[in-house]
C-alpha cells in the first residue's frame, strides 16, 4: 500500500481517450453549441450556395471550400473558448486539477472534440456538394480538404482558448461571436473578397480564416492566391501565439493544464501533433512535388530568418509594343503561344466559346479577332472568351511584364459588359485580376495602367483573357490591336 | 494507529493581496485517521486544503503529499477529492462521470460496487443537472471515492443532505476508515466532526490554534455548561463574575462558566428551590467558540 501504484500505459491511454469521448458526448448534448456549430455551415451552404447560387452553378468548389472554413471556426471558438470560460467559472477546471486527470488531457480532449466536429461538418458539406450540386469533387480533393479543415480547427481553438482564459462564460459568447462573423466576412468566406473596399482586402492576411480559406481553395483546385507555405506559417504562428498567451493567463490564475512538467507534456503533444500534421500535409500537397519543395524552403527560411531565394520571374517580354493586331490572318502573337478560345468545361462548367478572324478591324485595319459563344449555368463562376498564354504549357509558362506600363486594346461587342482577366503569381489558381469594360457596336479603346493593379504579380503573368462571366446566354465580341507599352 | 504522515504543510505562508490566508501553518495527516479541520469562515481552511491538493503553491514553507509535491500526478493518483464549490457538467450522467473519474486511477473500484454502496442506482442514468442538491452531493461523494484513494479530502460533504442521507454517508465514511482509508474533512457541522473525527485541527486567522482528539480538545477547554430552572432573574445571574455567558431556553437557564462548583454554591444559596440541575463539560461547539474567540482576541 505504501509503494506508489504505477499507472499502466494502457490505462493512461484509455484515460486520454475517455476524456475525448466524454468531451464529444458533452458537446453533442449541449444544443446551444452543437446546433449552431454543426448546422450553420450546412444551412448557409445550402441557402446561399446551393439554392440562391444555383443560377451560377452551386457546384462550385469555391463555395464548398469556403463554407468548410466557416465550419472550422465555430467548434474551435465556441467549443474551446466559451466552454473553457464556463468550466473555469464553475470550478470544474479546479476539480480536474485536484483529481489525477492526465497531463494536458483537458486541452487535448477539447481540441480533438473540435476537430471531430469539423470532420463531421466537412463530411456533411461534401455530401451536399456531391449529391445536390454535382460538384466535381475528386477523392484526392476530398481527402485534402478534409485534412485542411480538421487541422485548420487548431488556430481557432487557440484563439478560443485565449478568450476563454480571459473572460467569463457570458462575455466569451459575445466575444467569440464578434470574432466569428466579421472574420468570416472579411476573409471572403461568404462573398469573393474582391468586392470589399481595398483597405479591407489589404488587411485580409491578418485573419487566420483568410489563410485557411486559401489553403482550402487550393486543396480543391479552386482559384486561390498566395503561397501555401506562407499560409501554413501564418496559421502556425497564430496558433502558437494565442496558445502561449492563453497558457500564461491560465497559469497566473493557478491553472496547470499541462501538469507538473508543462514543458515535457508540451513537447510530447507538439511532437505528436507535428508528426500527424506533417503526414497530413505531405498527403495534401505531396502530389505536387514542386510546390511542396517550395513550401518547405519557405517554411525553413522563415524558421531560420533567412530570406527565401527569389522565385524565378517570368521570361521578360520583348521590347515589341504590339502583342497582336490580327491583320496577318492568324491569332498568333508577337510572343507567347497566341490567342485561343476558352470555355469553362475544364472546371466542370458548360460555357463555351469559338473564335475566328474577321475583316474590318479597329481604325480601318485589316482584321480583328471575334469571339462568340454562350455562358452556361454549370458552375458558380462561369467564363468564356479568349485567352493568351506565354510560352510553355497553358498556365505554366510565366512572363515578366514588369517592364511595361500600360495595356491597351480595341474592343466592340453586343453591349454586354466584358472583362479583361490577368492570371499571375506562383500559385496556379491565384485570384485573377478582373477588369470590367463596356462594349458597343463601335470600336473603342480599353486602357489599363498596370501600376494601379498591385494585386497582380506582373513579373509572373500566366495568362491574359478577354471574355465574360455572365449572365447566362449567348455573347459576341471582338478585340484588336492589343498593345503593351 | 500508525504514525506515517501522508500529507503535510510545514510553516506555510500564503498571502492573497492584503489578506494573509495562511500565516505559518503546520498540519500533518496521518495514515488511518480522520482529521477534521475546523475554523470560522476566513480562517484559511480552504487555502490549506488547496495547498495539499496542489491547487495553490505556498509563498513560504512546504506542502507535501505522499512525500512529494502535491502537483505530482503520482501523488494525486492516491487521493480522492470532493470539493464544495464545483458544478459538474449538467448534461452528463452520473454513470459517465464515474467512468471518467475512475479512468484517472490505476486501480479504481468497480463502479457498480460504488453505486451499490451508496445506493445511487436510481440516479445513474439521469442527467446530473436534473438531480437535487443532495443527490448531486452524493454523486460527488461517489466520484471522490471511486478511485480507491488512500487519502480522501472531503470539503463540507453533507451540506444539503437530509438526515437520512447524512447518516448513510457517515456510515460509509466510517467503513472507509475501517478499511484503512485516511480522510481530511472540513465541515461547519461540529457534530459531524464530533461524530467522525479521530483528531481535530482548529484554525483561526491562518494559524493552527490547537489539534488533538475531540476529547482532548474538550478537556483543554475550561468551560462547563450548567443548565437549571431557577426563580432568579436572568440579568441578575448574568452579572455574576462566575458567569461567562447565559442564555434562556424557555424557562431553563443555560450558563457557560469556568467555575462550575462556585457557581452552583451561589445558585443554591440565592435560590434554594433551584431545580433540574445539569452540569456537563463543554461540547466541541463551545470549545470551538472559546478557542477561536481567544485566538481572535489575542490577535486584535
Amino acid at each position: 500500500m505504501s509503494a506508489t501504484v504505477n499507472m499502466p500505459g494502457s490505462r493512461l491511454l484509455a484515460a486520454y481517450l475517455g476524456e475525448i469521448r466524454f468531451e464529444f458526448i458533452k458537446a453533442l448534448r449541449t444544443p446551444q453549441f452543437a446546433v449552431p456549430t454543426l448546422f450553420f455551415p450546412i444551412m448557409f451552404y445550402t441557402l446561399f450556395a446551393l439554392a440562391l447560387g444555383s443560377r451560377g452553378g452551386g457546384g462550385s468548389l469555391t463555395s464548398f471550400a469556403n463554407y468548410g472554413v466557416f465550419g472550422c471556426m465555430g467548434p474551435g471558438l465556441f467549443g474551446f473558448g466559451v466552454a473553457l470560460a464556463v468550466e473555469r467559472e464553475l470550478g470544474l477546471l479546479t476539480l480536474k486539477q485536484a483529481l489525477p486527470s492526465p497531463a494536458g488531457s483537458y486541452l487535448i480532449a477539447r481540441a480533438v472534440m473540435a476537430m471531430l466536429f469539423v470532420g463531421l461538418i466537412t463530411l456533411m458539406l461534401m455530401t451536399l456538394a456531391v449529391l445536390f450540386a454535382h460538384a466535381p469533387l475528386t477523392l484526392g480533393q476530398a481527402t485534402q480538404i478534409f485534412c485542411v479543415n480538421v487541422l485548420g480547427t487548431l488556430p481557432f481553438c487557440a484563439i478560443g482558448m485565449f478568450v476563454g482564459s480571459l473572460v467569463s462564460g457570458q462575455a466569451a459568447v459575445a466575444i467569440c461571436n464578434l470574432i466569428f462573423l466579421p472574420m468570416s466576412f472579411l476573409s471572403g468566406l461568404w462573398f469573393p473578397i474582391g468586392i470589399l473596399p481595398k483597405f479591407l482586402v489589404d488587411i485580409a492576411p491578418t485573419w487566420p480564416a483568410y489563410h485557411l480559406s486559401q489553403l482550402a481553395l487550393r486543396a480543391v483546385d479552386a482559384p486561390n492566391s498566395g503561397s501555401p507555405a506562407i499560409h501554413v506559417l501564418a496559421l502556425v504562428v497564430i496558433t502558437v501565439l494565442f496558445f502561449i498567451l492563453a497558457m500564461r493567463r491560465l497559469q497566473s490564475g493557478g491553472y496547470r493544464l499541462l501538469g507538473a512538467r508543462p514543458r515535457r507534456t508540451l513537447a510530447i503533444v507538439t511532437g505528436t501533433a507535428a508528426v500527424v500534421a506533417a503526414l497530413l500535409f505531405a498527403g495534401v500537397f505531396g502530389g505536387r512535388a514542386t510546390d511542396a519543395a517550395s513550401a518547405a524552403t519557405g517554411a525553413a527560411s522563415a524558421a531560420t530568418g533567412t530570406p527565401a531565394p527569389e522565385s524565378p520571374a517570368g521570361v521578360a517580354v520583348p521590347q515589341v509594343v504590339e502583342l497582336s493586331n490580327f491583320d496577318a490572318g492568324s491569332a498568333a502573337t508577337a510572343y507567347g503561344v497566341g490567342w485561343g478560345a476558352a470555355g469553362d468545361d475544364m472546371r466542370g462548367g458548360n460555357s463555351h466559346a469559338t473564335q475566328q478572324l474577321v475583316d474590318g478591324g479597329a481604325g480601318s485595319s485589316k482584321g480583328a479577332l471575334e469571339v462568340t459563344g454562350a455562358i452556361g449555368d454549370g458552375i458558380q463562376y462561369p467564363f468564356a472568351g479568349t485567352m493568351f498564354f506565354p510560352q510553355g504549357p497553358p498556365m505554366q509558362g510565366l512572363m515578366d511584364f514588369s517592364g511595361k506600363k500600360t495595356l491597351t486594346f480595341q474592343a466592340r461587342g453586343d453591349g454586354r459588359r466584358y472583362m479583361l482577366m490577368v492570371i499571375s503569381g506562383l500559385a496556379v489558381e491565384g485570384i485573377p485580376l478582373m477588369f470590367d469594360f463596356e462594349t458597343g457596336p463601335d470600336w473603342h479603346e480599353v486602357r489599363l495602367d498596370l501600376a494601379k493593379f498591385g494585386s497582380v504579380d506582373w513579373k509572373r503573368v500566366r495568362a491574359i483573357g478577354v471574355g465574360t462571366m455572365g449572365p447566362v446566354g449567348p455573347f459576341r465580341f471582338a478585340i484588336d490591336d492589343v498593345r503593351l507599352e | 494507529m500508525s504514525q506515517t504522515t501522508l500529507a503535510s504543510l510545514k510553516g506555510v505562508r500564503k498571502r492573497f493581496g492584503a489578506v494573509q490566508a495562511l500565516d505559518g501553518f503546520d498540519l500533518a495527516v496521518n495514515r488511518g485517521e480522520l482529521l477534521a479541520v475546523l475554523g470560522p469562515n476566513g480562517a484559511g481552511k480552504s487555502t490549506a486544503i488547496a495547498m495539499l491538493l496542489g491547487l495553490q503553491s505556498p509563498d513560504e514553507g512546504e506542502a507535501q503529499l505522499f512525500g512529494v509535491a502535491p502537483q505530482e500526478i503520482d501523488a494525486r493518483r492516491r487521493i480522492g477529492v470532493m470539493m464544495q464549490e464545483v458544478a459538474l457538467p449538467a448534461v452528463m450522467r452520473p454513470q459517465e462521470l464515474l467512468e471518467q473519474v475512475a479512468s484517472y486511477y490505476p486501480v479504481p473500484y468497480d463502479i457498480d460496487s460504488v453505486v451499490a454502496r451508496l445506493s445511487l442506482q436510481s440516479l445513474m442514468k439521469r442527467p446530473y443537472g436534473k438531480l437535487s442538491g443532495g443527490q448531486k452531493r452524493q454523486v460527488q461523494f461517489a466520484l471522490s471515492l471511486c478511485g480507491r484513494p488512500e487519502l480522501l479530502f472531503l470539503d463540507e460533504p453533507t451540506v444539503g443532505l437530509d438526515v437520512q442521507a447524512r447518516e448513510a454517508l457517515w456510515k460509509v465514511i466510517r467503513e472507509l476508515l475501517h478499511e484503512g482509508c485516511s480522510i481530511v474533512l472540513t465541515t461547519h457541522y461540529l457534530e459531524e466532526a464530533e461524530a467522525l473525527a479521530d483528531r481535530v485541527a482548529v484554525m483561526a486567522r491562518g494559524r493552527l490554534v490547537t489539534s488533538g482528539s475531540v476529547e482532548e480538545i474538550r478537556a483543554n477547554v475550561s468551560h462547563k455548561q450548567v443548565s437549571c430552572v431557577s426563580r432568579l432573574a436572568a440579568d441578575t445571574v448574568r452579572a455574576w463574575p462566575e458567569v461567562v455567558r447565559l442564555e434562556m431556553e424557555r424557562d431553563r437557564m443555560q450558563i457557560t462558566t469556568r467555575r462550575a462548583e462556585a457557581l452552583l454554591v451561589r445558585l443554591f444559596r440565592e435560590d434554594p428551590e433551584l431545580a433540574d440541575v445539569e452540569v456537563r463539560r463543554a461540547g466541541l461547539a463551545e470549545a470551538f467558540t472559546e478557542l477561536t474567540n481567544e485566538k481572535n482576541k489575542e490577535a486584535s
